[in-house]
């Protein structure tokens, strides 16, 4: 599963949107989505990929898009920083 | 200018055994208590695992996007406010909101919520407390979202004077109304209190009562001899407040008028209630509605069925209705509904305002043998009905020793002497 469809099971759960809308592009306040709501979205991102996100949550997160990259990144970076390469986010889970 | 009056012309409640105003009374008549044993594993611990719950599942209120940030506290008082707006028929898109505002008492706000977060900081020793916990937990949550779902832009306020709260935020919402300074208030109350950490701290003060052995629901026995203390509650009720006038114009019902606040304070002990602070509080709502003793024909008592309250405000009554005492009816509806405690004024100004309406007394259950210090009519075990009642009072006296008296008139003017007013 990628980042990308991770985060669009977590965000169809916890909202009242369809797949259709979670496109890259869209807007997380047009979805409903507030900066304390990301906030929440982040505990369970961490529960998913046993990520730890000790830093401040960035506040210029405004699309799926910018979500997904800033996962991505934090998962290359936690991984570099255990030796590891990177978690397979393609692996059936 | 005239004297501006205060118009009842909305009642909502969410309850224990009820859904509705309606449910409400009718559960009440019928003597049925809603007060149960509380089933779920976390509560075993408790010494008397007593309470009385609503049936509310939020999620067939709210989204669950919405649901995140409203604790169970304001999920009730949204759907009862809502209700007591429905009932007026106020439709707030051709009314000045700016004239319109919210008034509630709550005792203790948002406290699953509180209790939450402290579980998740302290019990589970995370630090992935929720984001929405401060605004779900802070006291005036649920008034601030009856103001934003409705768009009352007038004063948003919430009281909390513990058991008295509710009282308090009706009485104060009415002197705004008389005042001139708004025109209609949403006001009411509401607690949801029956989370583990606050049934502890409550049975660690020894006030809850003990678990009826062969009935749960007989746990709460107000002005009994052999009663053991309160039983907590949960749920919210609402009235729309509107100026006369303002009421007559639109050509709404308008249920009754509140006519009587009388404010009082104990300043003895925290804890200890007193005959003078709760007699001066009814005397206090007699002046402001220009009535005497007399003229009064049903009290909603507070009657908690702890040790101190039931006792000190039998006296109180006495000290201030004389022998008029012995043949006015005084029930304790706690006996089927529990202790709301900031949301119980409301509830029984509400359920005071109906018997008024209905002509009905509702009773005081479980009270087979009464104490010998409480020997007024306490409307034993069965509803009174085809009575006609023109002026009614609710007492709420408060830890803290805030005690509140609201008084409510069939809708006619009948007074019998000038009135203080709403000060």
């Amino acid at each position: 599963m990628t980042t990308l469809e991770t985060l669009q099971n977590i965000l169809i759960d916890e909202f009242e949107v369809t797949r259709e809308q979670l496109v890259p592009e869209a807007e997380l306040a047009a979805l409903g989505v507030d900066s304390l709501d990301l906030l929440e979205l982040m505990f369970k991102i961490e529960d998913r990929y046993k990520l730890s996100i000790r830093d401040d949550v960035p506040t210029d997160l405004s699309t799926i898009a910018d979500v997904v990259v800033y996962i991505d990144e934090l998962l290359a970076r936690q991984a570099k920083a255990r030796g590891v390469d990177p978690p397979d986010l393609h692996a059936a889970t | 200018m005239s004297e501006r009056r205060v118009a009842i012309t909305g009642l909502g409640a969410v309850a224990p055994n009820a859904r509705s105003v309606d449910e409400l009374f009718a559960q009440l008549v019928g003597g049925r208590s809603a007060i149960r044993r509380l089933e779920a594993p976390m509560f075993a611990s408790l010494r008397s695992p007593i309470g009385a719950a609503v049936d509310f599942d939020g999620s067939a209120h709210f989204a669950a996007a919405r649901l995140r940030m409203l604790d169970r506290v304001s999920q009730l008082a949204l759907v009862a406010a809502a209700q007591a707006i429905a009932d007026a028929h106020l439709d707030f898109a051709t009314e000045n909101r700016e004239r319109c505002g919210v008034s509630l008492g709550t005792g203790m706000g948002g406290a699953e919520s509180t209790d939450e977060g402290y579980h998740i900081i302290y019990a589970e020793r995370s630090d992935r407390v929720k984001p929405y916990t401060v605004l779900n937990s802070m006291t005036n949550a649920a008034a601030s979202w009856i103001g934003i779902d409705h768009a009352l832009s007038g004063p948003n306020l919430t009281y909390s004077t513990a058991c008295s709260s509710s009282a308090v935020a009706l009485g104060e919402a009415a002197r705004r109304i008389r005042s001139g300074d708004v025109d209609v208030m949403v006001a009411g109350g509401a607690e949801a209190p029956l989370t583990f950490g606050v049934l502890r701290a409550w049975e660690a003060m020894r006030t809850i009562a003990t678990q009826d052995p062969t009935d749960p629901s007989a746990s709460c026995r107000p002005f009994s001899r052999n009663r053991t203390g309160l039983v907590l509650g949960e749920g919210a009720a609402f009235v729309a407040l509107e100026e006369w006038q303002h009421a007559s114009a639109r050509g709404a019902r308008i249920h009754a008028e509140l006519t009587g606040y009388g404010l009082a304070t104990d300043v003895v002990h925290i804890t200890r209630p007193t005959v003078a602070g709760q007699a001066a509080a009814m005397r206090l709502a007699l002046n402001s509605a220009g009535l005497d003793p007399d003229a009064v024909d049903y009290i909603n008592a507070h009657g908690t069925a702890t040790l101190q309250n039931d006792s000190i405000e039998t006296a109180a009554i006495k000290e201030v209705f004389g022998s008029r005492a012995y043949s006015l009816p005084v029930s304790s509806t706690k006996s089927m509904h529990g202790h709301l405690l900031g949301a119980a004024g409301a509830l029984e100004f509400v359920i005071a305002v109906l018997s008024l309406v209905r002509g009905v007394v509702p009773p005081t259950m479980h009270l087979d043998a009464p104490d010998p210090a409480c020997d007024l009519d306490y409307v034993s075990g069965c509803a009174r009905s085809g009575v006609t009642l023109r002026a009614v009072m609710s007492n709420s006296f408060a830890f803290g020793g805030t005690n509140a008296v609201l008084i409510a008139e069939t809708p006619h003017d009948h007074r019998r002497r000038p009135s203080t007013g709403l000060r």
